[in-house]
């Protein structure tokens, strides 16, 4: 049997392996998220669900309520298309299956009639420049996508 | 002839050769036959994208899979999917006789999925007309001054005259003289129209429609009404639901380092490198850097094979997703551990067998790798093992 030796300072057979590796996956948004996009998308309208023993409305969609676990799928309320950031962090990692070049302002936008805050993207204002407490208002994409982004981003009023 | 489910078994084999799809069976050769108690036999003969059905009186010959209801409803609720096939046949009220699996693979593929007919509607145009006044809206219709006559023959029909006057509209029985616009039609027609089931437009240029005096007051009628709603009709508009599809890319890195570098270069000339350990002598295959039992560096190379021996092996029937592309791999398959000539007992390699081998394949066969066309030095240079004959 004839042996050959490779030390492990011999590099001359290392290499790399670049590979690309296909997930494809699907995600159901759910009874309530189906709603929430078809109204973004046919009637460029933010709806919320509404507990009506609590008085809060919750945006996006739950079908129970966070404080009486009261079943409120069916209490749909309009909200306002305008409202005030409340909190935001800038995203700089640069992952590619990220709806945004980066950096962007990830924002959590409280709706005209929402009790809880809506995260999206904010747009049209510099990082330096982005405050708590800003009036912004919804941009809708031109272009349907049946997804989330279907609300594009937020702007400044 | 029994009617279950809105249909009747008759129903489901004339509609066969309608359902059938013969791109999906054109490698198809089968015959299968059907019983189903106090109905009758079937013959259903698929050869190469044809399909050919027969009622059978006396025996059912010739057919590889054969499937006997006990009665009508079960036959039927388990075309329509109402009952479960699986607790059909474990109560025994449908036996299959043949290859289950085969059936319940290539039904649903080579058939569109057998539907009852939908019931007609027992709407008549007396109903639709007596829902006229309720349906008028006056605000369409400020200003019109009009007499619309209808003239509906058959089942349900009659003459009316519709009178629309200073925001107000009535519906008198009898044709006025002095209309604005006649409508001859067979009642039928208008029934459908007035559902929706039927267009007006093809109505009147196929000349089921005619029209005597103004055209244009017959196509502006419409606007002063509410659709008419058929009360039976259930309210079954389907609610929209998303789900999202996407493919996302992961790119990927591997660095070999110097034992598995060794292995590939091995790969490339079609051999296989092993490494040895200098303290117990094992071989590695595939080569670590270092001893699992002995934790020593292992330096050593040496060449095993080509030749092995199956020492056991694993038939895999899960359709599990390739992890390098994400499509699903083809079952069944198996993963063979292999003991290279040379190698050191227990040490054996894990790899495919040609999935044509797999029926003849056992433990203490004979094999030899099957190596790609052009070998690069990369994990897709050895195809598979195949017997060693």
């Amino acid at each position: 049997m004839t042996t050959m030796t490779c030390k492990k300072e011999d590099t001359t057979n290392c290499f790399v392996f670049e590979g690309k590796m296909a997930l494809p996956n699907q995600y159901f948004v759910g009874r309530l998220g189906s709603k929430f996009i078809i109204a973004l998308r046919d009637k460029k309208k933010i709806m919320g669900l509404k507990c009506p023993k609590c008085k809060k409305t919750f945006v996006p969609p739950r079908e129970y309520c966070h404080f009486c676990q009261t079943k409120i799928d069916e209490n749909w309320v309009e909200l306002g298309n305008e409202g005030v950031l409340v909190n935001y962090a800038v995203v700089r990692y640069l992952g590619k299956h990220l709806p945004k070049k980066v950096p962007y302002i990830l924002g959590q936008i409280k709706l005209k009639g929402a009790d809880t805050p809506l995260t999206h993207i904010v747009e049209g204002v510099d990082i330096k420049d982005v405050r708590i407490g800003m009036k912004l208002k919804a941009v809708f994409a031109p272009k349907t996508t049946n997804t989330l982004l279907d609300l594009d981003h937020f702007e400044p009023v | 002839m029994a009617e279950f489910y809105g249909t009747t078994v008759a129903d489901i084999f004339n509609t066969m050769p309608k359902r059938f799809k013969p791109e999906e069976a054109k490698d198809e050769d089968i015959a299968i036959g059907y019983e189903c108690k106090g109905e009758g036999k079937w013959k259903v003969t698929i050869k190469h994208g044809t399909i050919k059905v027969e009622e059978v009186k006396g025996d059912l010959k010739g057919c590889a899979t054969t499937i006997h209801a006990a009665d009508a409803e079960t036959f039927i609720g388990t075309t329509l999917g109402k009952i479960q096939a699986m607790d059909a046949l474990t109560t025994g009220k449908l036996r299959v006789v043949g290859d289950v699996k085969l059936l319940m693979t290539l039904l649903p593929k080579i058939f569109v999925q057998y539907t009852a007919p939908e019931k007609k509607s027992s709407v008549v145009a007396k109903d639709i007309i007596s829902t006229i006044t309720e349906r008028f809206r006056p605000d369409k219709a400020a200003g019109v001054d009009m007499k619309v006559g209808y003239d509906l023959a058959g089942e349900g029909g009659g003459k009316w005259t519709i009178v629309i006057k200073d925001g107000k509209c009535a519906v008198k029985e009898g044709l006025a003289k002095d209309l604005t616009v006649k409508m001859t039609m067979p009642a039928e027609i208008y029934v459908g129209m007035m559902l929706g089931t039927i267009s007006g437009e093809s109505a009147f240029t196929s000349g089921q429609v005619k029209l005597d005096g103004d055209m244009m007051a017959a196509g502006a009628t419409s606007r002063f009404f509410n659709k008419f709603v058929d009360p039976n009709a259930k309210a079954s508009e389907a609610e929209e639901l998303i789900t999202i599809k996407v493919t996302n890319s992961i790119n990927c890195r591997f660095a070999t380092g110097t034992a598995y570098g060794m292995w590939f270069k091995g790969l490339k000339e079609k051999k296989f490198l092993a490494n040895v350990c200098p303290k117990c002598g094992r071989t590695q295959i595939t080569p670590r850097e270092i001893c699992a039992f002995c934790r020593v560096r292992c330096n050593e190379f040496v060449e095993l094979g080509p030749r092995g021996t199956i020492t056991a092996a694993d038939v895999v029937y899960f359709a599990s997703p390739d992890p390098l592309t994400g499509a699903v791999r083809e079952t069944p398959y198996a993963m063979c551990w292999i003991l290279l000539d040379n190698a050191s007992p227990q040490e054996a390699f894990c790899f495919d067998i040609k999935r044509e081998d797999l029926p003849k394949m056992k433990v203490g066969a004979r094999v030899r790798p099957v190596w790609a066309k052009e070998t690069k030095g990369t994990f897709t240079d050895l195809l598979y093992f195949e017997l060693d004959k």
